[in-house]
């Protein structure tokens, strides 16, 4: 019989490899009677060593799975110790880590215990207790299992707060490949119903005020990254799509970890493509927040990204003719495209030159990045920095996939090693002996000189 | 305004509180001046200019704050949001920001670029920022009914923490104990109170020991190692937070190791001041 501690930590083991830890999306006070709050913006609670945020208890209902997904660690054929809550014990640990602040709320997902409809059965029925017993008011995030009951899917969604389905690998061939027991059919047509279940719940919520609310934090999905041959550019459309045809709120990227060997898998030595998977999330973002489309970052001749340019950067010197924006007069979509404003910054822009010229002082005051942004913008009709193309080819490039540092995994380990988000390539000639920082200046060198001659 | 000419040469000392910051700014108002320095009895230093003291007036901080507030809620909340940071000259920084408000009108909220203002919206960020991170990092621990938290901030932010926890444990007492400025923010029923405090320390209790080694059996479970990168998880979790964070202390078997074999002691980087206080008995 296993300890309440050991199911705990065997069951936040196997749910660690979902990415989706976020509290966002939902704003509600607290009330007495019941306990808990939710802030809209999201709040996380602590950060592990691997600097990924703690946000909700992320746990599995259970990881006695009887499917066999061939990337996955909780395969029916894999050894592993195996655990299931019971809903009760699930809804006091809850209860207990929230009213302590260490979270923000519960993040439940699981293996399919027998099938997909007795799984959610049993995962409701924790719920149910966490929301009616115990008036639980935090933020909850659960996962619908592919093929379980839309009749289901729909309970679930009146006690979660979000709601998402895995969508694992980008590409339905993939899917058949490396997970035969779930079908493109089968995860998306959950993916469908949750949608069209919220535009209903929208329209009943502006007839009825009081009526129930379902998933108001909207739903999400994630992907793996790095297991099967997509490429960059197949990934981002079928995010677009996904954006534009589920209203997901969000698409999680997760870098492929290889956890066994398998012939259709890559190599068990192979590093998790973390600088791809960053790059994918820029990419996101410029989707969710700067207007920009799939089709303009990656094209069908480069497809892509680069690894040692953001993807905005690499917008904008490949369309020099968008530049230079004059910061007191462009609109807000154009100040979004130069390298170095962000959405808070083109903001503040719109309502302080509402009050005064700005200038450059004004500027850094305001929170632009002026390296980056110097080169792309006027102010009061004067160019920000004239540079020669290796400086801004040097201001552009991103220092991240030439990290370098010293990872103390034991107290007498002192040698400066590439970060793991560093560039494949520095990890590659580190691999060879080279010294980290003599490859990470000799690398940055070579992106630089590589850059400039494109301009 | 702010003309170099309207620097005179005293320094204003006032005893610390709001109102008596409101009058230095009535001060300075009426005699058509910007003090060289504004100090408090903490922050006096020996100096060349003449030094004036300037009394606290109930009445005249009231006429100030409520001149303030008709430039609109944005700008007040700023001065009283950046009062709270513990920079050593945030005083004339926001003696500075209120003079340039009244003169340029309610617009001043969205001067971002003006230095007045923008130094005065770099205190309240830096304030709110620290406050918001507290929300995160905060831990209670349940102590015969209660709930308590210890918490070292740089800048007096349990006023910001007051509206946050009060809606999210609608029915719970508990206390928050800033230990570096030795003030407690207590919630009892529908009553929060600020008491001073010199120091807290609650009894060991079992049960909440365990509920500790189960939240850090779990943080340790999260972990990937394959990602490992610590300087990530330093940027978005500042060190000095540590010591009040149960899951960052290491388990006793494995901090005990270190000290013995003549390492470093598990929290490197803390000072011992605060790591004694951090640790309960």
């Amino acid at each position: 019989m296993l300890t309440l501690e050991q199911k705990l930590e065997i069951l936040a083991d196997s749910a660690k490899y979902d990415v989706a830890c976020t509290s966002s999306g939902v704003e509600r006070a607290g009330r007495h009677g019941s306990l808990g709050s939710c802030s809209a913006a999201g709040i996380c609670h602590s950060f592990t060593p691997d600097g990924r945020c703690v946000s909700l208890l992320k746990v599995l209902y259970s990881n006695a799975c009887s499917y066999d997904c061939s990337y996955c660690v909780n395969r029916r054929t894999n050894d592993v110790p195996r655990a299931t809550f019971a809903p009760r014990e699930l809804a006091e640990l809850t209860i207990g880590f929230y009213r302590r602040n260490y979270i923000e709320g519960l993040f439940l997902s699981s293996a399919v215990l027998g099938s997909p409809d007795a799984t959610m059965e049993r995962m409701i029925e924790a719920l149910r207790i966490l929301r009616e017993e115990y008036r639980f008011r935090g933020y909850i995030h659960a996962k619908a299992i592919p093929g379980a009951d839309p009749l289901l899917v729909r309970r679930l969604g009146f006690l979660a707060d979000r709601l998402s389905v895995n969508i694992e690998l980008p590409s339905a061939g993939s899917l058949q490949r490396l997970a035969p027991d779930k079908t493109r059919g089968a995860v998306l047509a959950p993916m469908r119903q949750i949608a069209a279940e919220r535009e209903q719940n929208s329209r009943d919520l502006q007839l009825y005020r009081s009526a129930p609310e379902f998933a108001p934090a909207g739903q999400s999905t994630q992907m793996i990254i790095g297991a099967s041959p997509e490429s960059d550019r197949q990934i981002l459309h079928l995010t677009q799509a996904l954006y534009r045809k589920y209203s997901l709120k969000r698409v999680f990227y997760s870098a492929y970890l290889p956890v066994v060997q398998d012939p259709r898998l890559p190599a068990v030595t192979t590093r998790p493509p973390l600088l791809r998977e960053h790059r994918l999330y820029q990419a996101d973002w410029l989707l969710r927040f700067y207007h920009f489309t799939a089709e303009e970052l990656l094209t069908e001749a480069e497809p892509n990204f680069n690894p040692y340019l953001d993807p905005k950067c690499n917008w904008a010197l490949q369309h020099p003719e968008a530049f230079p924006v004059e910061v007191n007069s462009a609109p807000k979509e154009l100040l979004l495209r130069v390298p170095g404003i962000g959405p808070k910054s083109a903001l503040r822009i719109l309502k302080a030159r509402r009050m005064q010229r700005l200038g450059m002082d004004e500027l850094k005051r305001i929170g632009v990045v002026l390296k980056r942004a110097q080169y792309f913008i006027t102010c009061r009709g004067y160019l920000g920095a004239h540079g020669t193309r290796a400086e801004i080819a040097g201001a552009l490039v991103d220092p991240k996939a030439f990290g370098v540092g010293v990872q103390q995994l034991s107290l007498d380990d002192c040698m400066p090693r590439a970060l793991p988000d560093a560039a494949p390539e520095l990890h590659r000639l580190t691999g060879q002996g080279m010294d980290a920082w003599q490859a990470a200046r000799a690398l940055k060198q070579e992106a630089v000189t590589c850059i400039t001659r494109r301009m | 305004m702010h003309y170099q000419a309207d620097v005179s040469d005293t320094v204003y000392r006032y005893d610390g509180s709001f109102q008596g910051f409101l009058c230095c700014v009535f001060e300075s108002f009426a005699r058509r001046e910007i003090p060289a320095a504004v100090c408090t009895p903490q922050t006096e230093q020996l100096t060349l200019f003449a030094l004036r003291n300037i009394p606290t007036d109930e009445q005249r901080a009231r006429r100030v704050f409520a001149g303030v507030g008709r430039l609109g809620g944005q700008l007040r909340y700023r001065l009283t949001t950046a009062f709270l940071s513990a920079e050593p000259d945030k005083d004339l920084t926001l003696l500075r920001f209120v003079r340039r408000a009244f003169e340029a009108g309610p617009g001043a909220a969205q001067m971002l670029g003006d230095p007045e203002i923008a130094a005065a919206w770099a205190l309240e960020r830096a304030v709110n920022n620290e406050a918001h991170l507290l929300l995160e990092f905060l831990r209670f621990e349940e102590r015969g009914g209660m709930l308590g938290a210890v918490i070292h901030p740089k800048n007096r932010v349990l006023p910001l923490l007051r509206a946050h926890f009060c809606s999210r444990l609608p029915d719970e007492s508990f206390m928050i104990y800033d230990a570096t400025h030795g003030v407690a923010m207590l919630r009892r029923g529908d009553e929060v109170r600020y008491l001073e405090m010199q120091d807290y320390a609650p009894e060991p209790n079992e049960a909440e020991e365990n509920w500790q080694q189960l939240w850090q059996g779990f943080f340790r479970a999260l972990t990937i190692e394959e990602r490992r990168n610590p300087r990530c998880q330093r940027t978005h979790c500042p060190k000095r937070f540590w010591p009040d964070m149960c899951e960052m202390r290491q388990p006793p078997g494995r901090a005990n190791r270190l000290q013995a074999d003549g390492g470093r002691p598990a929290l490197a980087g803390v000072p011992d001041k605060e790591k004694g206080k951090a640790a309960f008995p």
